[in-house]
């Protein structure tokens, strides 16, 4: 726990070139604001964290990153994201290939029927055009990213959905780390877990950054502390969600600016 | 006074639930009973002869199997485009009032009385495609009068699907037709089963869409070709004996041949059910 801590310190530094930006996003459905007009830049090998409360948009903010957002066409988007400075909105954007960049994680873990091994080749035996031969090692690295390899090794034939719910999420995580993205979105992905398991995600976030860039939704700002390098706070303004304050989680927790987050803080333990 | 309401209220539950199966045992029993007196290995060995008072159903058998084979080739790849075409490619709002359009048509296309399907099969494939009597005639009739059922079974199947698979599946990359053939297919597997099930079901039974376009009572065997090859049904043969039913010998047969298509019906059912059972349990667990 306190390595964890003093690692996600640590890496409270400098900034680098961002692989996402989003610049003037804002979000509307059926002529109702969502989102109005967030900046968001994710550095390499970085936790951006998102925080808000309830119904601020973390997560519509979050499926406009990889184009998720297009499964709802009613959703109207302005704005701009930028994928290593090209636009993921252009009309010749493979959308597909775009979404296996930038893989997600939801809030409950969803594995597939069928079993392990063949949850964590879901995506990339489609994708990828993996040859059978390759299988194996592609599920036992996968699986060993997602620190579950030692739990499920001898058992990958078995249904997926006999697994526990941390361990599913660990799952939902090889299945997407199987596809090689450059960045991960993370929605909540342990608000349906106990706290050891939280710990395992949030120790697993940590390994993962040392290779991905990742966007992690989260109410708890414990967990923000821990594992973020920089947070991300959405709130409500004129009944739709807005950014109100970002920077490094040093200064956003200690010193923040905006009376919505002096409230909030003062109200949740840190 | 509750608890006498609640419980006169199971009991009529109750006994509707069990008229209904009294009913379909009742038809059944009687049937297999009456037919008890020829249902042997040669009943289902034998060709037919002396008018259907004599010899066995074979070629009924086979008959009725190549329509039923035939209307599921037909019906299945329809009914899945239809129902992909509703919950996957019309999805949004902008399509709702082509989707209600198309789901009002396949719920009218249900209502359709087989007898027109019949006569329009005998317009179309006898006379201006000038097959005369074919089995591929009936298949195709028999299979779209399925495809009502079957299309609006899967159709609420895959409306059904739980969005957190589909929305799971597009986050990894996939294209929407791999989301279709990785997610919505299989997942929607036993709509289509079930589906299958209950309109074959009918399409075993039915007469008046291969009267006139693919049966004849006799002079038929395995079809060869499909221009002028009739077959002979069981359905049909059933129709035809029923109008001689004086003939104690016919009617002996008649019940027989009765069974023999009861049976063909509930071995349908039966071999679908470990399928669905499979279905239900990965459902249950995931």
């Amino acid at each position: 726990m306190l390595e964890v801590v003093a690692q996600g310190e640590a890496l409270d530094c400098e900034l680098g070139e961002p692989v996402l930006e989003a610049e003037n996003l804002s979000v509307s459905i059926g002529g109702r604001l969502l989102l109005r007009s967030i900046d968001l830049r994710i550095e390499p090998r970085r936790v951006l964290g998102i925080l808000g409360p309830s119904g601020a948009g973390k997560t519509t903010l979050l499926r406009c990153l990889n184009r998720l957002s297009d499964l709802v066409p009613e959703l109207v988007i302005s704005g701009d994201v930028r994928l290593h400075g090209e636009s993921i909105f252009g009309r010749d954007v493979d959308v597909d290939a775009l979404r296996s960049r930038i893989g997600m994680i939801f809030q409950q873990p969803v594995v597939f029927p069928g079993s392990i091994a063949d949850n964590v080749l879901f995506g990339v035996r489609r994708t990828r055009r993996l040859p059978r031969r390759a299988w194996p090692e592609r599920v036992e690295r996968a699986l060993r990213e997602a620190a579950l390899w030692n739990e499920v090794n001898h058992r990958l034939r078995e249904p997926a959905a006999r697994l526990s719910v941390g361990q599913q999420q660990r799952l939902c995580l090889a299945r997407v780390l199987a596809c090689e993205p450059e960045i991960l979105l993370l929605d909540e992905p342990t608000s349906a877990l106990d706290e050891s398991s939280t710990r395992e995600i949030e120790e697993l976030i940590l390994r993962l950054r040392e290779r991905h860039a990742i966007v992690l939704v989260t109410h708890n700002l414990q967990q923000a502390r821990r594992v973020a390098d920089s947070v991300a706070c959405l709130g409500v303004r004129d009944h739709a969600g807005e950014l109100i304050e970002s920077g490094r989680c040093c200064d956003v927790f200690d010193q923040p600016q905006t009376p919505e987050l002096v409230r909030h803080f003062s109200r949740e333990p840190r | 006074m509750r608890k006498g309401l609640d419980r006169a209220f199971t009991a009529c539950v109750a006994a509707c639930a069990a008229a209904v199966c009294a009913l379909v045992l009742g038809i059944a029993g009687a049937i297999v009973w009456r037919g008890m007196a020829v249902l042997d290995w040669h009943f289902v060995s034998r060709l037919a002869a002396g008018g259907g008072g004599a010899g066995g159903v074979l070629y009924e058998i086979l008959g009725t199997v190549i329509l039923v084979v035939t209307a599921l080739g037909i019906c299945a790849p329809l009914a899945v485009g239809v129902a992909l075409t509703e919950t996957v490619y019309l999805e949004g709002r902008e399509h709702r009032r082509t989707r209600r359009w198309l789901f009002s048509g396949l719920y009218a296309a249900n209502s359709i009385p087989s007898v027109l399907l019949g006569i329009a099969g005998l317009i179309v494939f006898s006379r201006w495609l000038g097959w005369g009597k074919s089995w591929l005639a009936g298949g195709i009739l028999l299979g779209l009068m399925i495809l009502p059922t079957v299309s609006v079974a899967l159709i609420e199947r895959l409306r059904s699907l739980p969005r957190k698979y589909l929305e799971a599946a597009a986050g990894l990359g996939l294209s929407r037709s791999q989301v279709i053939w990785s997610v919505h297919l299989p997942q929607s597997l036993s709509g289509l089963v079930s589906g299958l099930l209950l309109g074959l079901a009918r399409a075993a039974g039915e007469t008046a869409p291969i009267l006139f376009a693919a049966a004849v009572f006799s002079g038929a065997g395995i079809p060869v070709g499909i221009r002028d090859s009739p077959v002979v049904a069981l359905p049909y043969h059933i129709f035809v004996l029923a109008q001689d039913s004086l003939d104690p010998a016919v009617q002996d047969h008649l019940w027989g041949a009765a069974a023999i298509l009861l049976g063909m019906v509930f071995a349908l059912s039966l071999l679908a059910l470990p399928v669905r059972l499979r279905i239900h349990e990965e459902a249950k667990s995931a």
